[in-house]
């Protein structure tokens, strides 16, 4: 089994219609995929599968639960909350915030009443389909929590467990280079940085190549929307060479945009256009990779 | 106090950064003191839409902290594992390892160890700055270090340096998703500036956004970008989201060109269509901030 991350930094370059164009073109090469959409705060990759998702399990942290009835407003527990979830007004009440709340439970540890108690609550859920060969989990975090990094960790756990089956993971990574995507990152066998031939494109590019330096990876960059008018190309190929790896480049094409906002995957619906075609290299790429 | 007016939009890649430089831009030109606030700290750009540094006015680490372990006198009594929510610590041959990816350096280790062999150690997680940038706006941006946590400490660091210069208005770039650096974007802020495509994926996420908004209890205006990439969609998105349209971008490669040269749109084709029409949605937006 191999594992694919698909990332690159900035966000709307393309990563998930990569992602989901890639299981499928896997998919229809006779390949066992699992797809892992860990972009948690806001999971994309069902709306081009037709899929319906079924509820796997919650995703739970850590929150304090405080006994009034045994509260001495000593105040220990505020004194400790390295966040300030908790507010004492003197003699009358002790405020609870979970909003602000870590979860690290300093206050529970602290109080010499034990009148906090630990607490579990939900911040998150994992759910899981399938359309055809190409099986899908996602993780995706409750409006209003802010774990997110531990959200994409136990949507990844997860698949992890239960990968046993497969020839190839897949896993849609979010925007960004912080701490959730350096967890996915460091499962893979190969990262595909995706970029696109913007001044922002090339700039977030360069600071994921930071990021892979670190977990060490072998990668490819693809630059999306290739021919977009005007865009930075020299930059953007100067820095490629300077990193050493291979490109692929998908063309800036009308049927992927017309795919794309219809929730369609180009390979299925428009599999001669020019984006296709360019996908479809990338998969047979993949394909000698896994074998 | 300065009116705080985040830009964010749930999806990556829907024109935040574009929307936010340009806004600041039009608020300096019109004579309105206002401070561009990079809030994307993971994929830093806003420095680089407003044309890149003029001169550093300040610059400071982004610190956080971890622990340290004297194995003097540690008792190896594993108090300390069972008592950290993060699993940051392991049992070895010498003691109680740490894993620093893990900790999260709230000390709750510290405060059950009963040989008090545990301490705080500061550790580099990114940096804060601000400069004039070449288009003349005032840009408080920061950089988280690649593979870190605590974006949101990092995001709250920057607004609060950013409100000390007691500006008229702050105009607030936020990171992609509705996690942790978003939610810290929005605390305190008197509008939200949704900026949406006319795709499935692109509303999906304004809409988690949104729900977000609602419980933070904060005003929500949208934009609409590239809405002539989907017409039929975006007609379909003005009927049915939950906010109000401020108005409406079309598609212009001169986007990208204003990118490449590091030069606000407004700044470089101040007498074309499209910079007419961002003008006027930034009028109407400046109605709102009751400036």
């Amino acid at each position: 089994m191999k594992i694919i991350a698909v990332g690159g930094g900035k966000g709307g370059t393309g990563k998930t219609v990569l992602a989901v164009n890639l299981a499928y073109g896997l998919a229809e090469k006779g390949r066992r995929v699992l797809l892992v959409d860990l972009d948690v705060d806001n999971p994309c990759t069902y709306t081009f599968l037709d899929i319906k998702l079924r509820m796997i399990k919650e995703v739970y942290t850590y929150k304090p639960k405080i006994l009034e009835e045994k509260c001495t407003l000593c105040g220990e527990c505020v004194k400790y909350c390295p966040v300030h979830a908790l507010v004492l007004i003197p003699e009358r009440k002790l405020l609870f915030f979970p909003t602000l709340c870590e979860s690290c439970l300093n206050c529970m540890v602290v109080c010499p009443e034990k009148a906090i108690l630990e607490d579990k609550t939900v911040i998150g859920w994992i759910k899981q389909g399938s359309m055809g060969s190409i099986d899908l989990i996602v993780g995706e975090i409750k409006p209003g929590e802010r774990k997110t990094d531990e959200v994409i960790s136990e949507t990844l756990n997860y698949a992890l467990e239960n990968a046993d089956s497969y020839d190839l993971l897949i896993l849609d990574v979010p925007p960004g280079t912080g701490r959730g995507v350096y967890e996915a990152l460091k499962h893979a066998d190969l990262v595909i940085a995706v970029t696109e031939p913007t001044r922002l494109g090339l700039n977030d590019l360069r600071k994921f190549y930071k990021l892979l330096n670190v977990v060490k990876k072998e990668s490819v960059v693809v630059i999306n929307k290739y021919g977009l008018k005007k865009g930075v190309y020299g930059e953007l190929e100067a820095l490629i060479e300077k990193l050493k790896v291979r490109v692929f480049e998908i063309p800036y094409d009308k049927h992927l945009v017309e795919a794309y906002i219809s929730g369609k995957i180009v390979l299925e619906v428009f599999p001669e256009s020019p984006s296709a075609k360019a996908i479809k290299e990338i998969v047979d790429e993949l394909a000698i990779v896994q074998a | 106090m300065s009116f705080e007016v985040v830009i964010a939009s749930g999806k990556g890649g829907t024109g935040k950064t574009f929307i936010s430089s340009n806004l600041s831009y039009f608020l300096y030109t019109i004579g309105v003191e206002a401070i561009a606030v990079d809030a994307d700290v993971e994929a830093p750009d806003l420095l680089l839409a407003l044309g890149g540094v003029k001169e550093v006015l300040w610059r400071e680490e982004f610190k956080g902290q971890t622990i340290e372990i004297n194995y003097d006198t540690c008792v190896k009594c594993g108090a300390c594992i069972k008592a950290c929510r993060f699993n940051a610590l392991k049992m070895e041959d010498i003691g109680p390892v740490v894993d620093y990816a893990l900790c999260e350096g709230f000390g709750t280790c510290m405060l059950v160890c009963p040989t008090a062999s545990i301490s705080f150690k500061p550790v580099k997680r990114g940096e804060l700055y601000a400069a004039k940038s070449k288009s003349e706006v005032l840009v408080v941006t920061g950089d988280l270090d690649v593979g870190e946590k605590n974006s949101g400490l990092l995001v709250y660091n920057l607004k609060k340096r950013a409100r000390e210069y007691n500006a008229e208005v702050l105009v607030v770039d936020a990171a992609p998703g509705i996690g942790c650096p978003v939610i810290s974007s929005l605390a305190g802020a008197n509008l939200l500036i949704v900026v949406v495509e006319p795709s499935p994926q692109s509303v999906k996420g304004a809409s988690r956004l949104l729900k977000l908004a609602e419980k933070l209890k904060i005003e929500s205006l949208a934009v609409l970008n590239k809405y002539d990439l989907n017409p039929s969609f975006a007609e379909k998105i003005e009927q049915n989201l939950k906010c109000e349209i401020v108005g409406e971008i079309g598609y212009d490669e001169k986007v990208v060109e204003s990118y490449t040269s590091m030069t606000p749109l407004l700044k470089m084709y101040p007498k074309a269509r499209i910079s007419k029409n961002l003008v006027g949605i930034f009028r109407k937006i400046r109605e709102r901030l009751s400036i």
